[in-house]
């Protein structure tokens, strides 16, 4: 993906999209590599006997995803701030993870994007990411 | 629960001394502050962040030069296999009351981390938990339940006293599932 860079940003500026399929072992290698062993992120019976389709991605996961869609967006000339994210529906394997992104304000050398990373079902992540300028 | 709660008015989401326990217990468990203190199991090391890029796919070059993903910083405190929290830990503590009164089920709905700068190789994190906040009860598409958000403070610790470097505000609802005859309606 190229990448766009901090100092050309606008607000209101579209950030490329960018889409993610969801296999078993992507949600069952970043639940571990998170350390979370929570069994509904890697036991698809336990996960369906909680009466979930299957298992689904852990919010760690969802987070990090935030970070990479931004660095692979923007490049790495930035220092992440923060990530706030409200989550809703799940994402389990065999969808796609699809994440767009909007400049929603520049103010005081801090940009806030706007991420959403959609599932079939609908948006799985919304994020607010903040990042300036390394 | 008294016979007149239990015919609570229509409308009324959750009967009066519930919610009042609820609130009392929320009460307590603030004013408890930061708790369940814990360090990290391992210092911020190159091979876990190696193992976390190649699960998540990240490519940038700067988290293999001796400085570690920002949104990994919950990482380094999990509990790790079959670890749990310990007793007093605030969070659970108000869980274990609500699925008690009834809000059996739990659906994570907020996370906001604040990276206050990155963290390096080397360092070993602490963090506490504490209770920020209950709120409730409201009537979602899962079920009645109780917004609870928890605070996280992970700390790195010098010789001239503690340096705060992250924080995250975590909210879950805790609700009494809905049946599902209830779903259609």
């Amino acid at each position: 993906m190229s990448t766009t860079g901090m100092e050309a940003l606008t607000v209101g500026q579209e950030l490329p999209a960018w889409e993610l399929p969801i296999t078993p072992t992507l949600v069952v290698s970043t639940a571990i590599a998170t350390r979370d062993f929570q069994d509904v992120h890697h036991d698809r019976d336990i996960a369906q006997a909680a009466g979930s389709k299957d298992i689904f991605m852990n919010i760690l996961t969802s987070t990090a995803l935030c970070q990479r869609y931004v660095e692979d967006t923007l490049g790495h000339d930035l220092e992440l701030q923060g990530i706030s994210i409200r989550l809703g529906a799940p994402a389990y394997p065999y969808d796609t993870l699809r994440f767009t992104g909007l400049v929603e304000s520049i103010e005081d050398g801090v940009a806030t994007l706007k991420v959403t990373g959609a599932v079939s079902l609908g948006a799985h992540v919304i994020g607010t990411v903040r990042v300036t300028a390394r | 629960m008294s016979a007149e709660s239990a015919a609570a008015p229509t409308g009324e989401l959750v009967a009066p001394d519930v919610h009042a326990a609820v609130m009392a217990e929320a009460e307590r468990i603030v004013a408890l502050g930061e708790g369940a203190e814990r360090y990290a199991r391992d210092e911020i090391n190159q091979p876990t962040i190696n193992n976390w890029l190649e699960a998540m796919g990240v490519s940038n070059p700067r988290w293999s030069e001796g400085e570690a993903p920002p949104s990994m910083a919950q990482v380094w405190t999990m509990y790790g296999l079959g670890g749990k929290p310990p007793a007093d830990d605030p969070l659970h503590g108000m869980m274990r009351a609500l699925t008690d009164l009834g809000f059996t089920a739990v659906l994570g709905t907020n996370c906001e981390q604040t990276y206050l700068r990155t963290l390096r190789v080397g360092e070993r994190l602490r963090v506490t938990t504490a209770l920020d906040s209950v709120v409730g009860p409201k009537a979602t598409g899962m079920g009645v339940g109780y917004f609870v958000t928890s605070r996280n403070t992970w700390y790195v610790d010098h010789a001239e006293g503690p340096e705060v470097v992250a924080t995250m505000l975590f909210r879950v609802l805790k609700f009494v599932p809905r049946r599902r005859d209830e779903e259609a309606s």
